[in-house]
């Protein structure tokens, strides 16, 4: 038997006036998955996680969360449903705890249980220490493990985290991603949006990439890297037009002049790479900097977002409302 | 909407009021006011005789209570009633927390429902602690002695104490009247300045208008005439057609208020683009 979805979104559309926000989007996640949403700054990762979340009213589209309708704006998030949305806010004249008990409450978690609930939460993200300080005192790395904290209360069972790391210190960033992990393994469907490409490919098994507004690719993490082109370096030499020249001849190695000081960008597999700049020195042209631009799927997610270092985005169709064929995945 | 839900947001708005400061002191200025009031009057030779009852403020505590209840309708009932009213729906949008708070397990109805709850309890508290102190202050310090009503009889202090709490009581419709005004001014501008100032400003105008020879229908539409509708009870024979009417118009204000704010709350993005 095949196992219930956790969060199923079809043909989502968001409009604000005469933006298109959100147009058809279409989002799976099965329980235990960790699902990285990615795309550049405005492409709807945000407004995608405020319409699951019930935040914000979409104008077309059905979510199921944990098998349960969600009816727009109206209804209560479903309990085993979690997440925030940006760097999360709270009572700044209350405790870290006050707060957290406060949510506690709207959550029906029995006072009986409610402070070692807290206590575990806060054990968790590492927050025990400044509990009880008022949260106004608290900087942003410290309100997002609160946010942590305040999910973590619901037991989720579906957990959406927007840019969970983006105040956190390398340190605090670890501590996020192996509490996704953690949750993951025990069961939890966690999505999580991204801009950090390194992030979402070490932490997650799916992807989705949206790009303004609609989906640009969504499947596996392995899927993505078979699609994947060969890396970006960027290379200065000693003799450039020598350097470009020998490149032109190789297999598996392709080469664009920028500019006369932007070097020669190479895109080639590290194979190829390793045998054209031996070739180099054998030629007798010196390397003076050979540089990674892009990972490989970094590459592509610049390709497929339309910013791949300069070329015009492409103009977008209007959105139409997929019927539940169409809004089927991109990429699968 | 479940009961419980409901229950469960007041019960965490209500811990939210009890910890800021500003709602203490609000309460306290209630206790206070009205004691201060009355030792002012009784330390002074005049009297405020250009008001209600303010002739009588030296011959019995429970012209006390009225004075202060004639003030109170002018200037300070529209403000209690905004102060937690206009404040509790934009607080959220100052700190940020409405996505915090409809992340969870109630629904934006028992949201609203519990807010509002929360700010007609408060509104209920501040007018009862006003009226107990006033009470308790004319009695107090000028004493339990008979009261003259507005026809000019003497009213035995027993009978006078449950008139003067009765009279009180009347001023509660209005009050949640203004409350809802509040309540939808905070929800529509998710401005707490505006929430707490635009409702006093509407009081004011209207008790401007009061002193204007202006028709009478517009006058009795005004929620502010309700909070003169407790004269009827000091009169002999008593008359209750203003307090029915003062009531039908709170009523009126406090329903179209609550429906228009519920609407816009539920209807609106959080946190989206506006």
């Amino acid at each position: 038997m095949e196992e219930p979805l956790a969060l199923e979104a079809v043909g989502v559309s968001k409009r604000y006036g005469d933006r298109e926000a959100l147009c058809g989007v279409a989002l799976i996640a099965r329980p235990g998955e960790l699902h990285g949403l990615l795309g550049p700054n405005g492409a709807g990762k945000t407004t995608l996680m405020r319409v699951l979340l019930g935040l914000v009213r979409r104008d077309a589209g059905t979510v199921r969360l944990l098998g349960q309708a969600l009816d727009s704006t109206a209804s209560a998030l479903p309990n085993g449903v979690a997440g925030f949305v940006e760097t999360p806010a709270f009572y700044p004249y209350l405790s870290g705890r006050r707060n957290l008990s406060l949510l506690a409450r709207l959550d029906d978690c029995a006072r009986s249980r409610q402070n070692d609930r807290i206590d575990s939460a806060l054990d968790k993200v590492g927050l025990a220490a400044q509990a009880d300080d008022a949260v106004g005192g608290y900087s942003a790395g410290m309100r997002q493990r609160l946010g942590l904290a305040a999910v973590l209360l619901r037991r989720p069972r579906l957990l959406f985290l927007d840019e969970p790391t983006s105040s956190l210190d390398p340190a605090g960033a670890r501590d996020v991603r192996a509490i996704a992990r953690r949750l993951a393994d025990e069961g939890t469907a966690v999505v999580l949006t991204s801009h950090d490409m390194v992030e979402v490919e070490e932490l997650c098994t799916e992807i989705t990439v949206i790009d303004r507004g609609r989906v640009a690719f969504s499947g596996s993490v392995a899927t993505l890297r078979a699609l994947a082109p060969a890396a970006i370096h960027v290379l200065h030499t000693s003799d450039d037009r020598a350097a470009f020249s020998l490149a032109s001849e190789r297999r598996g190695v392709k080469a664009k002049v920028s500019s006369a000081d932007e070097g020669i960008e190479l895109t080639a597999g590290i194979e190829a790479l390793d045998a054209y700049v031996i070739a180099l020195g054998r030629a007798g042209v010196a390397i003076r900097n050979l540089e990674r631009r892009a990972r490989s799927l970094e590459s592509l997610f610049l390709e497929l977002t339309g910013h791949d270092g300069g070329s015009e985005a492409p103009a977008t169709a209007p959105c139409e409302v997929p019927d539940a064929a169409r809004a089927s995945l991109v990429v699968s | 909407m479940s009961v419980r839900g409901l229950v469960a947001v007041a019960g965490v708005e209500c811990s939210k009021l009890a910890a800021q400061l500003k709602v203490r002191l609000l309460l306290a200025v209630c206790v206070a006011g009205p004691v201060a009031f009355a030792a002012a009057i009784r330390a002074q030779s005049s009297v405020p005789a250009d008001t209600l009852f303010g002739r009588s403020v030296k011959e019995s505590g429970f012209a006390v209570a009225l004075v202060v209840l004639g003030f109170g309708a002018l200037w300070v009932f529209p403000v209690l009633t905004s102060v937690v009213g206009g404040d509790l729906f934009s607080a959220e949008d100052r700190y940020g927390t409405w996505t915090t708070l409809l992340t969870r397990s109630r629904s934006r109805g028992e949201m609203f429902a519990g807010k509002l709850l929360t700010a007609l309890g408060f509104s209920s508290i501040a007018v009862a602690a006003f009226a107990a102190s006033s009470v308790a202050a004319g009695l107090l310090i000028v004493g339990p002695q008979p009261l003259i009503d507005l026809s000019g009889n003497v009213i035995a202090p027993a009978t006078a104490l449950r008139r003067v709490t009765l009279a009180w009581a009347t001023v509660l419709p209005p009050a949640f009247g203004f409350t809802a005004l509040a309540v939808l001014v905070s929800v529509a501008t998710k401005n707490s300045a505006a929430g707490i100032g635009l409702p006093v400003v509407v009081g004011l105008t209207m008790q401007l208008y009061a002193f204007v020879d202006g028709p009478e229908t517009v006058r009795r539409l005004m929620i502010t005439s309700a909070f003169g509708a407790w004269h009827g009870l000091l009169a002999e024979p008593p008359y209750y057609r203003p307090l029915v009417q003062g009531t039908l118009v709170s009523a009126t204000y406090f329903v179209v208020c609550v429906l228009i704010a519920y609407r816009v709350l539920r209807h609106r993005d959080i946190g989206g683009q506006r």
